[in-house]
């Protein structure tokens, strides 16, 4: 049995296209990251899971039940995290996770699960006075409440600083250890890559892609960025470099060169430079982030997106962009 | 069904405003403090409840006819519609919505829930009040005849629910606050101040038609009047007031003709004095109207709730 399947799901809002013929399904004990630009449909989708919207054509089930008439019963067993949302000035913290625990009908103490999402201290004070990155740990609180068998994170991120955004990928990790199918969506890529077992990239309403990370990569071929520190006087010759096979270009300020190519190239690279009377001091490789891999998909219309995610959390993603801004 | 734990949670949150102690206190003034009043320092003594509560204590103030359960259902009505017209649509805008149907609640649930947790929040201060009441009755040795004071508390509920469903009904069926707001106070202005106007206006209006069709003959005198009855008692105030009057009056007729005008009252006297009154006039009719009150605007704002892409 799949956790969440959708079949031919089309949802429009009058006019506006959201979705269009979306089939897909992930797997029980999978984590699934559902990825694309803001405006692209995952939320309208995570809804159409939810019953927050129902699709205009199509089958959402979830959890063996059909979306829309099994509703409950598919909440009864999902922790949701959803987009945006508000809590409840008046009620503290506790009071939120002592409702969610009413409402499914478990037992268990509400000051633990708020010290797993890290905001214990705050468990007296009215969620009012909470910052947007404590809201979201609250939300995340209650939706852990009686360990669901499917979570499903729409930008669980969003309001959270980088060792927040941490925390959350260690939970999403620990409650996949725990035998949980976890569904989120994200515009931030960082966090993806590091705890996905498959993507799905949303874009315009339609799925453009849908593999393992390994398996985008493969796909799509990008190259990976070669970093070599140079020393001596001799100047690089990157005309020579360039005329390799699997290399697409090659720049350099002086004291780094950077090549773009194929990681079976790498070493033709480097002994070329040397030949060449360069000395090599150290280099490195990384690999295409995601971030690249998703620009190919969505297109550049994406920049919000990339934006963030290179701000966010991810070091490797930094690395890259730097990478970029050497080239002509 | 967990209808029970929404309401929770909403009285829960309504306690912390204090909106519901600012409830209390009106209640506690208006329900409590007039009787004290009355009957500690203005009153004969050998005082009955019935003078203040009853329908007899209608009294002409200026120029207009009111009585004290009259007044009380129009403020507990405003003070029931202020309480639940953003019940729904507040959360639905803020998005606490989102963060409540996260959890297993149907959305019959949320209104379910809404409207139980309201109306406890509008139920409470306005128990405090007929408690305050109670005491100043006794303390004042006002003679108090609990077969028709306590009805008339279960009443005085009732109507309270009714507004409260309305309010959760439209807030429900909103798209917008504004929308609500608007909409709540357009039917609170057409339910308190504008219905005699309708209850007027429609039985002479279809006389009117009548007389222009060929071959329809105009209705007569006591079939409008008792057309413009039947209007009135539609009206959730009216029913609550003319109920009232029915624990305190001799006749299920007088409680019906309570503040009608001398016309209408000979006319009415003439054609249903004599036998049984009709169904639709007699009380348990009268009480199911209000029931329906209590029903029917709940279930409307949810079956347009139910069928809302949020």
């Amino acid at each position: 049995m799949a956790a969440i399947e959708l079949d031919g799901v089309t949802k429009r809002f009058g006019d506006v296209t959201a979705v269009q013929d979306l089939t897909f399904r992930v797997g029980e004990g999978e984590v699934f990251g559902f990825l694309g630009p803001n405006g692209a449909g995952k939320s309208t989708t995570i809804n159409m899971i939810l019953d927050f919207v129902r699709p205009t054509a199509g089958s959402v089930r979830a959890l063996g039940h059909d979306a829309q008439d099994g509703s409950v019963a598919v909440r009864r067993r999902t922790g949701v995290l959803p987009e945006g949302f508000d809590v409840y000035d008046r009620l503290t913290g506790r009071e939120h996770v002592e409702f969610a625990m009413r409402s499914k009908d478990v037992e268990a103490d509400p000051d633990a699960v708020l010290d797993r999402v890290g905001i214990a201290d705050a468990a007296d004070r009215t969620a009012g006075g909470y910052s947007k990155g404590m809201a979201q740990r609250l939300a995340l609180a209650m939706a852990l409440v009686g360990d669901p068998d499917l979570l499903i994170l729409d930008e669980p991120s969003s309001g959270l600083d980088p060792a927040g955004a941490k925390e959350m990928r260690e939970i999403v990790r620990t409650e996949a250890e725990r035998g949980a199918t976890v569904f989120f969506s994200s515009h931030v890529l960082g966090q993806v890559e590091a705890v996905c077992d498959r993507v799905g990239i949303m874009r315009e309403g339609s799925l453009v892609a849908e593999d393992s990370i390994q398996g985008l990569r493969e796909a799509i071929g990008t190259d990976s960025t070669l970093r070599i520190t140079v020393g001596g006087d001799v100047i690089p010759d990157l005309d020579a470099v360039e005329a390799l096979d699997g290399v697409s270009s090659a720049t350099t300020d002086g004291e780094t060169v950077v090549v773009s190519c194929r990681d079976d190239a790498k070493t033709t690279v480097i002994a070329t430079l040397e030949e060449d009377g360069v000395t090599v001091e150290d280099f490195e490789t990384s690999e295409a982030s995601l971030e690249d891999l998703f620009l190919a998909y969505t297109g550049d219309d994406a920049d919000e997106g990339t934006g963030a995610g290179g701000a966010a959390a991810d070091p490797t993603g930094a690395d890259d962009a730097a990478g970029s801004e050497v080239e002509p | 069904m967990t209808w029970d734990d929404v309401a929770h949670k909403d009285f829960r949150d309504a306690i912390r405003s204090r909106w519901l102690w600012a409830l209390s206190v009106v209640f506690v003034g208006f329900i409590g403090g007039v009787p004290a009043l009355l009957f500690g320092y203005y009153a004969p003594a050998e005082a009955s409840a019935a003078d203040l509560f009853g329908a007899a204590a209608s009294m002409p103030l200026l120029g207009l006819s009111l009585s004290y359960s009259g007044v009380l259902a129009f403020v507990i009505a405003f003070i029931a519609l202020v309480t639940s017209h953003g019940s729904i649509i507040d959360e639905r805008e803020s998005g606490t919505l989102k963060l409540l149907l996260s959890l297993p609640h149907s959305r019959l649930d949320v209104v379910a829930g809404k409207f139980a947790g309201r109306t406890v929040v509008v139920a409470v201060p306005v128990l405090a009040g007929f408690l305050v009441a109670v005491v100043a009755l006794f303390a004042t040795s006002t003679s108090v005849d609990l077969s028709t004071f306590a009805p008339q508390v279960a009443l005085t509920l009732l109507v309270a629910a009714a507004f409260v469903s309305l309010g959760v009904g439209v807030s429900a069926a909103a798209r917008s606050n504004r929308a609500a707001t608007v909409g709540i106070f357009g039917l609170y202005f057409l339910l308190a101040f504008l219905w005699s106007l309708v209850a007027r206006g429609f039985p002479s209006l279809l006389d009117a038609v009548f007389g222009r069709l060929p071959g329809v003959d105009r209705m007569a005198a006591e079939t409008i009047a008792e057309l413009r009855m039947v209007v009135k008692y539609l009206n959730p105030l009216r029913a609550y007031e003319t109920l009232v009057a029915e624990l305190y009056a001799d006749t299920a007729l007088g409680a019906r003709l309570v503040k009608a005008g001398f016309r209408e009252q000979a006319i009415l006297q003439e054609s249903l004095g004599g036998g049984a009154l009709p169904v639709y006039f007699r009380g348990w009719f009268i009480f199911l109207i209000l029931l329906a009150w209590i029903v029917v605007p709940a279930v409307l704002g949810y079956l347009s709730f139910r069928d809302a892409d949020l």
